[in-house]
């Protein structure tokens, strides 16, 4: 992914927010960056903005050699599909399905349903016990385990994660990115996850820190 | 209470305003319909409690005494006055008048706009002094204007032919009576209390313009046009001292007063020793114009609390799942409050305050909506149908009776949820644990054979029981006021319609003068025509005053035979023979149920003054008035008369009717009583499509508000999915099958409440003189199908305009829902 320039900016009664103010980055395929910063940094806008769930007002970004489509609903939902795949902090379960029911249904809806990968994908992140229980049954570390294996299901070439760990505990969350990393690898996923947690660089291959919507820092990490 | 509170809650309504506005909507139509109704029940009664009491009021008779065989000279009828006043039966009730009467069919002649004469079936009335009941003329009418006729060439037209054929005062009309035209000046334009139903003899339905007329002479008058003797009659009219309640339409039974009945006995008997003649005595029951109207003001009186109760049980339902949706949305802000410490008792009035708002806009469009259009167009329906001046403004009383119903409801219904805001635990509300959004394990099993998408459309669908069930029920009850207007016209229309074109094969019922049939069947000779006697007679039933009307028929054949020019739709038994040891006869389903014969049964009837038994070898469907089949041969036996009319069918349209009026004293064509059905039909159209409209738009406005909360209750849901990259494609689709499903089922269920209810209500409206079955529909069931899965599919773009205009970024982290 290349993106330089990028800025979103949004106009307020009270004047002109820099969310982002010209980022410049390129991402090689299986990299698994950690995106750090301080609240209000810009942080969660730039992945929103890599997820095509936002459009930036200025710059430029690519993926795979194409720009990335911006202000179509449409064009930014089929990115998404083809390209894909986000861990949100809350898990977003849908609790009336079950934990592999959750696998099948993002298949289904992106036309591929295919039950052995979903269960070899649940394998993967230590759930095969689990595919019959509902979200509300298992416990919270198990339930971002599905949300992983779940984004991982139609074989996206870039998995997001918006402070995937932010709502679990040390112990849990070092279990969740130990899975994550191990299932990114296992499927030659780029990954891109934004945190407050300066722990979870461990896992990532690089850091970049943001700041009042600039990079402060960009280093190779974990080499 | 905290003003911030209420202010927040007032936002938080406003950010809901689509919604909001459908509840508001269904309160202002349940007030809207209730006062519509309301005015409509109350004008029915008042009418008519005005048209026999008040001030310009003209009385009606406590019993008639009727010879329907002939004519009594001058001196039996005044003997048999001065006889009933003698010998007047020991009874509660004193004789207060004694009136002879003459009344006969007639031919009113009128000349169409192409010139050719028109000839219109017609009654008579000879009234003498008019002590008993008089002509209705009531004062500051548009309807009646003139005077009284006085001498022996005017006469008096009922208003509603006045109007039809735009005669008016001064106007010569040409009338006959069997015996020649004879011309006749209008003096006057009324009504009379025997005719304010304006229908032909035997007739359920209300003339079409111009087909049938009425008048009112001086005896003198009528004898002149009949070539009787002076002093002749062929009824008594007797009034007993008091206005008794039997008078109106006050009462549930309508043999209600034993008394009365007991008084209708013992004339009949009375007249067996005065005079050989058969007779008939019957009070009110026996005269249909007066017990249809009877019957409609208190159908209508019946009716207007279960329309109004519907809409507001359907306000109060949309209202209830409204205000739980809120307080489910707004859980985590009232745990937040109550984690700050703010009381049970400051959260709970807002929630009770939101209803009473809702209620009392919803009241105020309604009474608007009510006063302005929903009244003045019901009474001017009501008065266009029946013909009759309506002078009836909306009840002030009517009114606030209505608000303070919906009132009570909206509360009744905003009580719980706002308990329920209350009672909220903070801890369970942060657990997520005060609302459980897990499928059951049998519906898991259930789906889990389906595509996840369609597990999840239903699972989601059910995952509210409470909200399905009432959301079914309301549409249920939205579908009865929808689906009772489908059920009863086609129902109407199969017995009163079908009845007549398929159920009788003559062209010319000719009523003919006693012994004078041999004439009419030597006309239908000559013009080639067939021919079948008929005898329509009056009868009575033992320790009963009701009176039922038999048939009796040259010729029996079933509907799938279609031998004779009357048919009949055997619904149990065989038809009957002539000439057994024992009379046999038909009866209809209404007679079954009502008197509880049965096929087989052996049961007294009163023909004239003489009690017989005749048995029962069947009972015939789709009758509307109480009717028994006899033999013509059988029944004539029993009344002394060969035949009343003659039943005439044409060997072409075209045949020319000339010198059937000279012969007959009145005849009726066929094709004007389906013309007659189709016009009341087309009149009634626009009050039909009102009500069946009303369906409609109820049925919308519940589906649209449950739906809706489906969808935001799902608004996490959607936007993971369109986070995840689902096409609104794919969304949409599954959320089409998910309307179509709820679509499908709540149209069956609405089909079969509306059915089932539609049978209930009517069976709790039918009447001696109106019996009316339902029956099952497959158009109109499949047209109420049709209608909810139409409306449940037609919201689903709102729905997907809903998700598109979603900001998903914030909705995927609103856990809130």
């Amino acid at each position: 992914m290349e993106i330089n320039g990028l800025q979103r900016h949004y106009e307020l009664a009270s004047g002109v927010v820099r969310a982002l103010d010209g980022i410049d980055i390129n991402i090689e395929k299986g990299e698994r960056i950690v995106l750090l910063g301080p609240s209000g940094s810009g942080k969660t806008t730039l992945l929103n903005c890599v997820a095509a769930l936002d459009s930036p007002t200025g710059g430029s970004y690519s993926f795979d050699g194409e720009d990335v489509p911006r202000n179509k609903s449409e064009e930014m939902t089929t990115f998404r599909r083809k390209n894909i795949g986000y861990v949100f902090q809350f898990f977003n379960l849908l609790q009336d399905l079950t934990v592999l029911e959750n696998i099948l249904l993002i298949q289904e809806l992106s036309g591929s349903r295919d039950k052995q990968r979903a269960l070899d994908l649940l394998q993967l992140v230590g759930l095969e016990k689990e595919v019959d229980r509902f979200p509300a049954e298992i416990s919270g570390g198990q339930q971002q385990r599905v949300a992983i294996a779940r984004s991982l299901a139609k074989s996206p070439k870039l998995l997001l994660g918006d402070e995937l760990t932010g709502n679990l505990d040390s112990k849990t969350s070092a279990m969740v990115m130990e899975v994550l990393v191990k299932a990114c690898e296992s499927e030659e996923i780029t990954t891109i996850m934004v945190t407050h947690d300066e722990n979870l660089s461990k896992y990532a291959t690089r850091v970049i820190r943001l700041d009042s919507g600039k990079i402060v820092s960009d280093e190779k990490v974990n080499q | 209470m905290s003003m911030l509170l209420t202010k927040r809650l007032a936002r938080s309504l406003w950010r809901t305003k689509l919604r909001l506005s459908a509840v508001v909507f269904m309160v202002a139509v349940g007030v809207f319909a209730g006062i519509s109704f309301g005015t409509y029940a109350n004008a029915a009664s008042n009418l008519y409690d005005g048209i026999y009491d008040g001030e310009d009021g003209v009385n009606l008779p406590d019993i008639w005494v009727e010879n329907p065989s002939g004519v009594w000279n001058d001196s039996t009828s005044e003997n048999l006055c001065e006889s009933i006043s003698d010998r007047w039966p020991d009874s509660d009730y004193s004789l207060e008048n004694c009136e002879a009467r003459l009344i006969l069919d007639g031919i009113m002649y009128d000349v169409d706009s192409d010139g050719n004469e028109k000839v219109i079936p017609a009654v008579w009335h000879g009234i003498d002094e008019g002590i008993v009941d008089k002509v209705w003329m009531p004062t500051e009418s548009d309807f009646s204007s003139g005077r009284l006729a006085e001498n022996s060439n005017e006469i008096v037209l009922d208003s509603h032919i006045a109007l039809d054929l735009k005669v008016e005062l001064g106007d010569e009309i040409e009338i006959s009576s069997g015996h020649g035209k004879m011309s006749y000046e209008v003096v006057g334009i009324g009504f009379q209390s025997m005719h304010l139903y304006f229908a032909t003899e035997g007739s359920t339905l209300p003339a079409d313009d111009g087909t049938f007329a009425t008048g009112y002479m001086t005896d003198s008058g009528l004898e002149r046009l009949a070539n009787l003797s002076a002093g002749s009659s062929n009824l008594i009219l007797i009034d007993v001292q008091g206005s008794p309640v039997y008078d109106l339409q006050s009462t549930d039974d309508i043999n209600e007063n034993e008394e009365l009945t007991k008084l209708v006995s013992d004339i009949s008997i009375l007249m067996g020793d005065l005079d050989d003649t058969p007779v008939s005595v019957y009070d009110r029951s026996g005269v249909f114009s007066v017990e249809v109207l009877r019957a409609d003001a208190e159908g209508a009186v019946k009716m207007y609390p279960y329309v109004t109760g519907m809409i507001a049980a359907i306000a109060g339902i949309t209202i209830f799942l409204s205000l739980q949706r809120l307080i489910q949305s707004q859980a985590k802000e009232i745990a937040v409050l109550r984690t700050l410490g703010v009381p049970k008792m400051s959260i709970m009035p807002g929630y009770i305050l939101a209803p009473i708002v809702i209620g009392l806009l919803g009241s105020f469009i309604g009474t608007l909506l009510g006063i302005y259009f929903g009244a003045p167009g019901m009474l001017s329906f009501y008065e266009q149908i029946i013909g009759l001046p309506i002078n009836n403004a909306t009840d002030t009383s009517l009114v606030m009776q209505n608000i303070t119903i919906a009132m009570i409801i909206v509360l009744l219904a905003g009580l719980r949820p706002a308990w329920q805001a209350s009672r909220l635990q903070p801890l369970n509300v942060f657990r997520g644990q005060h609302e459980v959004k897990l499928s059951s394990r049998k519906l898991q099993k259930l789906t889990a054979k389906l595509p996840a998408t369609v597990g999840l459309s239903v699972r989601s669908s059910l995952r509210k029981p409470m909200r399905v069930g009432f959301t079914f029920f309301a549409v249920g009850i939205s579908m009865l006021l929808f689906g009772a207007m489908l059920f009863m016209m086609s129902s109407m229309e199969d017995s009163i319609l079908g009845g007549i074109k398929d159920k009788q094969s003559w062209d010319i019922q000719a009523s003919t003068p006693i012994d004078g049939e041999d004439a009419v069947i030597d006309w239908v000779d000559q013009n080639d025509g067939q021919y079948e006697l008929l005898i329509n007679f009056p009868i009575g039933i033992e320790d009963d005053n009701r009176q039922m009307m038999a048939y009796g028929l040259d010729k029996f054949s079933t509907t799938d035979d279609k031998d004779s020019m009357i048919m009949v739709d055997l619904l149990d038994g065989d038809l009957p023979e002539q000439n057994t040891g024992n009379i046999q006869v038909l009866i209809d389903q209404g007679t079954s149920e009502f008197l509880d014969w049965k096929t087989g049964d052996e049961v007294s009837i009163l023909v004239g003054n003489d009690m017989h038994t005749v048995e029962i070898t069947g009972i015939t469907k789709g009758e509307i008035s109480r009717t028994i089949y006899f033999h013509r041969a059988d029944l004539s036996e029993l009344v002394g008369l060969e035949s009343t009319s003659v039943l005439i069918e044409l060997p072409d349209e075209e045949t020319s009717l000339d010198g059937l009026s000279e012969i007959t004293i009145g005849y009726s064509l066929k094709k004007d009583t389906i013309k007659t059905f189709e016009s009341l039909l087309e009149q009634q159209q626009q009050f039909i499509f009102a009500i069946q409209f009303l369906g409609i738009i109820i049925a919308i406005a519940v589906l649209f508000n449950t739906l809706l909360m489906n969808l935001a209750e799902r608004d996490t849901e959607l936007a993971t999915l369109r986070v995840l990259g689902a096409p609104m494609s794919k969304l949409g689709k599954m959320m089409l099958w998910e309307h179509l499903g709820i679509g499908l089922i709540g149209g069956i269920l609405g089909a079969l409440f509306a059915y089932f209810g539609t049978v209930l209500l009517i069976s709790s409206q039918v009447q001696w003189a109106f019996y009316f079955t339902i029956e099952p529909q497959f158009a109109a069931t499949m047209t109420i199908v049709g209608v909810i899965a139409g409306i449940s599919i037609a919201l689903t773009p709102i729905g997907m305009w809903r998700i598109k205009k979603m900001n998903l970024v914030d909705k995927v982290k609103d856990l809130s829902n």
